[in-house]
């Protein structure tokens, strides 16, 4: 890794090469944010990562919230004292922070707020590809939309300047493709945060009963009569280039597939690049749309922008012609564009030949890889979840039912590990789990990680005590946010800041929320895990189980840092191949070649697992049974 | 400076990210303009990852078109396969030749293709490759982990690039851990001469 203390350097002028995450990260500290929250998730977490890493050095606050709501509470109110707060999450996130986000936009801030949503179009590491620009249209308030690192940083700076200027929360919205490219970024001078706030009592501003929340709706359409206004004479909105032939409009990573792809056909095309992309530029669309007989919008995910703009169209230039993905589909509305993409739309468009013949290269491609095995991500060499599922799994069986969670345990739903029916969003799997159970009468064991227990997880246990529902709980905890990069959570004893901190158990949680059955086990224990499990399954009401062990990734690297040698698990002349730790386990380290079992030395993590249900007792090593 | 696109494609854990980084740094230090795409996440735990650089004026996406990778850098066998619709004549292949076998390899017992049949595809793309024993190289040098560098070393070696070697090497010391510097240095350089060699018998 980087050392990512250039972030910190007051040198305006510098150029450093900055992923688009770590450019928002440097944008907050040029542009004196105090505050930043944010609950970790690919693609938003670099951001909070980047700031953990230097916050007390550059005088900052930092947190990680236990969700992405509270991470906007927190925002909201230090906003509300005068002191300037950035929230960051990925798109789905902002579905959980919703509530909050809908009526702050009511109340306002004082000091500059900045709320970022990272979209995952292709789905790279989430569970849908929502377009979240809708939430700047549901709630009013203004959107802007990097499509390069370095405009990553300029808007974050951007942002706060008009969330003061409008007393607005601002959006900022990327992509995975925004915030994991890296590209050159120009630093300015660093802004000293300003930690300390004052908090005005004002009732008719800041609550929001419904006798004050009336006049707050209209408030709030003149601030966003005041962001058009912005909008108009922004220079993130602007025309880079004009043309004879035809009329581009587009936005973020779209924008600049866009350009290479005008420039692969040699098409004459003029391009209106959107850079804040709610309230729309309206008068600028306009007269963009009378010089051009034809209109192209280039977009990722929804028609956005494409919605709004034959709007404009109608009212101003009710002639032109309008292309994208409504009514005839040159772009897919799902998935990530590519440049492929939208030069072959283009190419349907215009009628412009495309000068590469993409269709030959997918046969050749296809030929070739035919017989390709896929390699799918899988559970680490060494991952304490592979144990807990495998005890899972020979506890519940094919009887039980498994609604599983986000998480890198989402893998264990893959063979042979099986484990994972149902999943759909943080939380979920408890909540689930209760109606499953009432439906059906199975056996239904909740798959959970530790990190998402405290995320959303509480709220479904609590309704299982409540509603007395016949669900065990298995909270995998591995001691970190594992997925995302091991950010640490309540339950870990450390905070965003670097410093020690109250840990808080899941097993205390549980019993605090009135469950009688809890017990803590550790995953590699297999034999009284399973003892505990199937005690568990008996209890009339819920129960939860605590599979503990840190994960596997962590474990190596401290073992490294203590120069501690891990010696790989050893298969002996016992074996008899009857390939029961292949079939059981799925271990990237345990390989077959040539018909023959054998342990790669350098994956192994000599986690004893494979010792432990090998019917031959045919591996030798440490095993903690 | 015309664009020059690098596809740098292996397994989640081998490196691709810090040499595709790596090639960023190096070019910001020649003062060039740059994109690097990357994958978080999910993606990386074991699973398959490609990484693109693209270096020179013009260049806005960071993901490189169908066919127009002007080199394409291995770190796996089946890795580079699966990426070779990024590849065309005119495109290096460097290929490491150390195998991992994806687990559904394993599950189904089925055998991994010998590096010939390998490469017999790839010349279905490009007779332009380069072959290297990355992990004898990486542990020569003192750690098998190293072997990214090492084809880095060999990338930088084959002279295709438009970055100075120098500034490729300063960006390998700026990103690895201050106490790996010096083997990771060694596995560039092993790397580098390797393909130098190479190039002198040839």
């Amino acid at each position: 890794m980087p050392d990512l203390k250039v972030l910190l350097q007051d040198s305006p002028g510098k150029r450093a090469l900055l992923l688009g995450n770590e450019a928002i990260a440097r944008g907050i500290l040029e542009a004196g944010i105090a505050v930043v929250t944010t609950y970790p998730g690919t693609p938003a977490s670099e951001i909070g990562d980047s700031i953990s890493e230097m916050a007390s050095e550059a005088g900052l606050y930092m947190e990680y919230s236990i969700n992405e709501m509270v991470a906007v509470e927190v925002a909201g109110g230090a906003a509300n004292c005068g002191v300037r707060a950035l929230a960051a999450m990925k798109h789905v996130g902002l579905n959980v922070a919703a509530d909050m986000v809908m009526t702050l936009a009511y109340a306002g801030v004082r000091g500059g707020c900045v709320i970022v949503t990272a979209d995952d179009p292709e789905c790279y590491s989430s569970q849908n590809e929502q377009d979240n620009r809708f939430y700047a249209l549901l709630s009013n308030l203004p959107c802007l939309e990097p499509s390069d690192p370095q405009e990553s940083k300029d808007m974050t700076v951007s942002a706060v300047e008009i969330s003061e200027k409008l007393e607005l929360p601002v959006l900022l919205r990327t992509t995975t493709r925004v915030s994991h490219t890296r590209g050159p970024v120009e630093f300015k001078n660093l802004v000293k945060p300003n930690l300390k706030g004052k908090f005005v009592r004002d009732l008719k501003r800041l609550v929001m009963v419904p006798a004050f929340s009336r006049p707050k709706h209209e408030v709030l359409l003149e601030k966003s009569a005041n962001a058009q206004a912005i909008s108009e004479t922004s220079h993130y909105n602007r025309i880079v280039r004009k043309g004879n032939e035809i009329g581009i409009i587009s936005s973020s990573s779209a924008y600049n597939y866009a350009v290479e792809a005008a420039n692969l056909l040699g098409l004459d095309a003029g391009i209106l690049k959107l850079g804040m992309t709610h309230p729309l530029p309206e008068k600028m669309i306009a007269e963009f749309l009378k010089d051009y007989d034809q209109i192209v919008v280039v977009e990722e995910l929804e028609p956005y922008l494409e919605m709004q703009i034959k709007a404009i169209a109608k009212d101003y230039a009710p002639n032109v012609e309008l292309y994208g993905k409504m009514n005839k589909r040159f772009f897919p509305k799902e998935g990530e564009l590519s440049t492929r993409i939208v030069a072959t739309g283009l190419s349907r468009i215009t009628g412009k030949k495309l000068p590469i013949n993409f269709q030959k290269i997918s046969e050749k491609y296809a030929e070739v890889t035919r017989d390709l095995p896929s390699r799918p991500p899988i559970l680490c060499a060494g991952c304490p979840h592979r144990a807990s599922f495998y005890v899972i799994r020979k506890v519940g069986g094919d009887k039980a039912l498994y609604p599983t969670d986000i998480g890198c345990y989402a893998l264990g739903i893959a063979p042979p590990l099986n484990v994972g029916d149902i999943m759909i969003c943080m939380g979920a799997s408890i909540g689930m789990a209760e109606g499953i159970s009432k439906a059906t009468g199975r056996d239904t064991i909740a798959i959970i990680g530790d990190s998402t227990f405290f995320h959303a997880g509480i709220p479904g246990l609590v309704n299982a005590v409540y509603n007395n529902s016949k669900v065990a709980v298995a909270v995998l905890d591995n001691l970190a946010t594992a997925m995302t990069g091991h950010q640490p959570h309540p339950g870990t004893g450390m905070t965003g800041m670097g410093n020690p901190t109250e840990r808080i158990l899941v097993e205390k949680v549980a019993e605090g929320c009135g469950v009688k059955y809890v017990n803590v086990v550790n995953p590699f224990r297999t034999k009284e895990a399973a003892e505990v499990l199937k005690e568990a399954l008996q209890q009339s009401g819920p129960s939860v189980i605590v599979f503990r062990s840190p994960c596997t990734l962590m474990d190596a690297r401290d073992k490294r840092r203590r120069g501690v040698k891990i010696v790989p698990s050893k298969i002996t002349d016992k074996c008899t191949n009857c390939m029961a730790c292949v079939k059981l386990l799925g271990c990237p380290a345990l390989i077959v070649d040539e018909g023959k079992v054998k342990i790669d030395e350098n994956s192994c993590a000599a986690c004893g697992l494979c010792i432990s249900v090998c019917p031959y007792k045919a591996i030798e090593g440490s095993c903690a049974e | 400076m015309k664009e020059f696109n690098v596809v740098l494609a292996g397994v989640g854990g081998q490196g691709t990210l810090l040499a595709a980084e790596a090639l960023g740094v190096a070019a910001v230090k020649d003062k060039l303009d740059v994109r690097v795409s990357e994958i978080h996440g999910m993606a990386q735990r074991g699973g398959a990852v490609a990484s693109t650089v693209r270096i020179g004026e013009g260049v806005f996406a960071s993901t490189v078109l169908e066919g127009q990778a002007h080199v394409l850098l291995g770190f796996e066998p089946l890795e580079t396969l699966r990426n070779l619709k990024f590849a065309s004549v005119k495109t290096l292949v460097i290929m490491n030749t150390e195998k991992i076998p994806p687990t559904e390899l394993t599950a189904k017992n089925m055998k991994y293709p010998s590096i010939t049949e390998v490469v017999q595809k790839i010349y279905r793309f490009t007779r332009k490759t380069v072959l290297v024993q990355a992990a004898q190289l990486a542990s020569k040098a003192g750690s098998n982990l190293a072997q990214n560098v090492v084809l880095l070393g060999v990338l930088a070696g084959t002279g295709t690039l438009p970055l100075k070697t120098e500034s490729l090497r300063e960006a390998v010391r700026e990103l690895v851990p201050a106490e790996h510097v010096e083997m990771n240095l060694r596995a560039f350089q092993l790397g580098y001469e390797s393909v130098k060699e190479g190039r002198k018998k040839a």
